[in-house]
């Protein structure tokens, strides 16, 4: 794990949002995983060194961006997640609130998308640095 | 008269000259009742012992002595008799007209008897008979009756006199010869027929005289009608007038010119009047004007003419009674007026009742009018279907109907209120299937403020429940056709959201390596592109919200609503101003109803670019007869010109060209739609616009 990049992994199972996802954030400069699957993120998941998840809600064969991000979670707990999707049920809405997991609507704002991840990895910095010290 | 003759036989001359002497003394009798005495003075003249005369009454049919000489009382009291005592000799007598002396064989030393009847009697025809040509005459009859005498019909069936009867009783001198008896029988025949002239001419004395009587009392008759009355001859020529005709027709005794005038012009007004009815020979008449000679004043006369003719049959003129109508005649025109008026108001009431009539027949709905005790009195026809007809065989079905309308009149006549409306529910008397009908009812008063009549009329209202059955019906298909197009929305906008999401991204991984003049076109794509995502995102909030329904607050949704735009709006220059009420909670989606307002309060900041003021307002408000939640949301902005009212809720129509997905409104209708509430909208172009929403209340 690169102390200097921050490792994001998204997931999407569509591939061209996926690619240019993963364009994007390399273009911000992070180091990005991709997963066009549940099984490929579990995959990569288990591998380690995730900082951040992004996860669409609705994946192939009744898997949920929440069932990716419980698993991811139930490696490192304190793994920062962020659900985006086309359409969410407010009993999805409502899940995601109580998890403590930000929710993106597609279309997403990329500057949006963009403020919630520096946020999120900024959070994961201080609280790993209070940790750590 | 002597002649030479008679002198010479001097033997014969005495008894001659005194028949002459005799006759002219009887001549000299001016009434008839002189001529017994006087006839009994010659016969005792002739030597005879005594005499008298009995006539008879035929009146009483008593036969009495009128005149005697040289009769003792005694003898005169024994002679009273009647018509019907035929044993007397005297009465037998007159009733054969024939002279008898008794008795027949006298009794020496007896005195005879002498008994000679008396009737008016003639050879010849009285004048009167003889100018009328008359076949009989009562004095010819007489005088060839040769057999008893008819004496009750003693009166002449042409002069319609009655004739006389009597009886000459004289007791001869002794040894009466039978010369004597025929000188005495010639003397009192000459009386007789002096008796008879004396007693014509007394008859048409007495005629005469009650002529004179009859028109004495005629013209008092004639004096006391009011009514002129004129006789005129064959020429309209007047022979007499009452005092009343006179004053029309007869010019006073002093005289001006105008009353000269008016008479003459009566007179020539009355001859054309009678020539002209003249003609029509019975009687007739004819209203004229005349002139009053006296007072001047016109009168309307009613001329009643009638000919009069002579005994002969023949016309000799006519007689004109006139009648003063003018009183008649004014009374007539008033009580004409008066029936015209009477006419007139008439037809006013009638044409009042008609119109009534015409009111109740085309009201289309039964009508019922009941007295004070909620007894019918009068029903229409529409009415008489339901209830059917007192007289008519009534059915089930019409005395349930009855039935429940007494129960509903009843208690209203009976209540205090004047005025009344409830359901009540009839049957058809053709299919019998129960009918909702809203009873409306009034009082009539009496003057002393009692109920005299109560009016109901029964209004069908299945047509109005189909009517709201239909709208409701629309409204579910509304609904459901707006719910259709949200799930199709989300689908489609489904779908294209993830092509779309990888689109923005390329445009977002591109903007830095774009050419200096590609970067236009680079712009286009940027900018369309953000709007499809704007539509799909609308589109994607849409089908998002439709669930979740539960008890909204709507003051934290405007709060929650606020809150989310405060930044935008301050940043526009917008002033928020808020009303909130205490409210009851409402059903629905709190998403949609925070859909609909950030739908409004963004359209409103829109409106707003130079800033204003956005007022919220939220209240409970009455709408017919149930209470809502109002919500209004006004602002000070550009408002929506009139070209767009029409069309402003329709799907893809906008005001804010590349920057809107003109779906907003469309999806505000939509929701509070299916909400069951109501959107009204007031804008003025450059004044501002304000939308007021209404929710049911949760009861």
């Amino acid at each position: 794990m690169s102390a200097s990049k921050p490792h994001i992994l998204v997931v999407d199972d569509e591939p061209n949002v996926l690619v240019t996802y993963r364009l994007i954030l390399q273009q911000q400069g992070y180091e990005v995983s991709a997963a066009i699957s549940s099984e490929e993120a579990r995959n990569c998941l288990q591998k380690g060194g995730v900082d951040l998840l992004l996860c669409d809600l609705s994946l192939e064969k009744q898997q949920s961006g929440f069932d990716v991000i419980h698993f991811g979670r139930s490696l490192e707990p304190k793994l920062q997640a962020v659900l985006l999707t086309g359409y969410a049920s407010a009993e999805a809405n409502d899940r995601a609130e109580h998890e403590s997991i930000p929710v993106l609507f597609k279309p997403i704002d990329i500057q949006q998308l963009l403020q919630t991840i520096a946020d999120l990895l900024r959070k994961n910095n201080e609280s790993r640095q209070a940790h750590g010290t | 008269m002597a002649s030479p003759q008679m002198r010479m036989r001097s033997e014969a001359q005495q008894p001659a000259e005194r028949e002459r002497k005799a006759g002219l003394r009887l001549l000299g009798a001016e009434r008839s009742e002189e001529i017994f005495p006087l006839l009994l003075e010659e016969i005792i003249s002739l030597g005879h012992r005594a005499g008298f005369v009995a006539r008879v009454d035929f009146e009483t049919s008593a036969i009495t002595p009128v005149a005697s000489l040289n009769c003792t009382r005694g003898f005169l009291q024994k002679q009273h008799t009647t018509l019907f005592a035929m044993e007397n000799p005297m009465v037998r007598i007159l009733h054969t007209l024939k002279p008898e002396v008794i008795p027949d064989k006298p009794k020496p030393g007896a005195n005879s008897l002498y008994v000679h009847p008396l009737v008016y009697r003639n050879r010849n025809n009285c004048w009167e008979a003889e100018r009328a040509n008359a076949s009989t005459c009562l004095a010819v009859a007489n005088f060839h009756c040769k057999q008893r005498l008819n004496l009750p019909d003693q009166i002449c069936a042409t002069c319609d006199m009655r004739a006389y009867a009597a009886v000459v009783c004289v007791e001869l001198k002794p040894a009466a010869k039978a010369s004597d008896i025929s000188q005495l029988g010639a003397l009192i025949e000459l009386a007789n027929r002096y008796l008879s002239r004396i007693f014509k001419v007394e008859h048409y004395y007495n005629r005469m005289t009650d002529m004179e009587t009859t028109i004495g009392q005629m013209r008092t008759v004639l004096e006391s009608m009011a009514d002129p009355v004129i006789l005129t001859d064959g020429q309209h020529r007047v022979i007499t007038q009452n005092k009343a005709a006179e004053r029309f027709f007869k010019l006073p005794d002093e005289v001006s010119e105008g009353r000269v005038r008016a008479v003459e012009l009566n007179n020539l007004l009355f001859s054309a009047a009678l020539s002209s009815m003249a003609v029509a020979g019975v009687d007739s008449s004819r209203d004229m004007t005349l002139v009053d000679a006296i007072e001047g004043e016109e009168v309307l006369f009613e001329a009643v003419s009638a000919p009069s003719f002579g005994a002969d049959g023949r016309r000799t003129g006519m007689v004109t009674v006139m009648r003063d109508v003018t009183e008649l005649r004014r009374a007539d025109e008033e009580l004409r007026q008066n029936y015209e008026l009477l006419t007139a108001a008439e037809e006013v009431v009638r044409q009042d009742r008609d119109r009534l009539n015409l009111i109740i027949e085309n009201v289309g709905d039964p009508i019922v009018v009941c007295d004070k005790d909620a007894k019918i009195v009068l029903v229409d026809p529409l009415a008489q279907e339901l209830f059917g007809e007192e007289r008519s065989e009534r059915r089930a079905v019409h005395m349930r109907n009855q039935a429940k309308l007494d129960a509903y009149i009843a208690a209203f006549t009976y209540s205090f209120s004047d005025r009344e409306s409830a359901p009540l529910h009839l049957f058809s008397p053709g299919t019998e299937a129960e009918v909702e009908y809203d009873a409306r009812s009034g009082k009539i008063y009496d003057e002393r403020g009692m109920v005299a009549y109560t009016v109901t009329v029964l209004r069908d209202l299945s047509a109005v429940r189909r009517l709201e059955q239909l709208k409701m019906e629309r409204r579910m298909l509304e609904m459901e056709k707006f719910a259709v197009a949200g799930r199709m929305a989300g689908t489609i906008a489904h779908e294209v959201n993830n092509p779309m999401e990888a689109i923005k991204n390329c445009i977002f991984l591109l903007q830095d390596s774009i050419q200096e003049q590609a970067q236009p076109v680079y712009q286009i794509l940027k900018t369309e592109t953000e709007r499809v995502a704007r539509i799909v995102r609308q589109m994607l909030g849409l089908y998002r919200n439709t669930e979740q329904v539960g008890n909204v607050d709507i003051n934290t949704v405007v709060e929650d609503t606020l809150m989310l735009f405060a930044r935008q709006l301050d940043r526009s220059g917008v002033r928020v101003e808020k009303e909130l009420d205490d409210l009851p909670p409402v059903v629905g989606s709190a998403d949609q109803i925070r859909q609909i307002l950030s739908n409004l309060v963004v359209n409103a900041k829109d409106s707003m670019a130079q800033g204003g003021r956005l007022r919220i307002r939220t209240r409970i408000a009455k709408s017919g007869l149930r209470d809502m939640i109002a919500i209004t949301i006004g602002d000070s902005g550009c408002g929506i010109p009139p070209s767009m009212v029409n069309t402003m809720f329709e799907p893809f129509v906008t005001t804010k060209g590349e920057r809107g997905t003109g779906l907003g409104l469309w999806i505000v209708k939509g929701i509070i739609e299916n909400h069951g509430g109501k959107l009204k909208v007031r804008s003025k172009v450059d004044h501002g616009t304000v939308f007021r929403m209404e929710f049911p209340l949760v009861q």
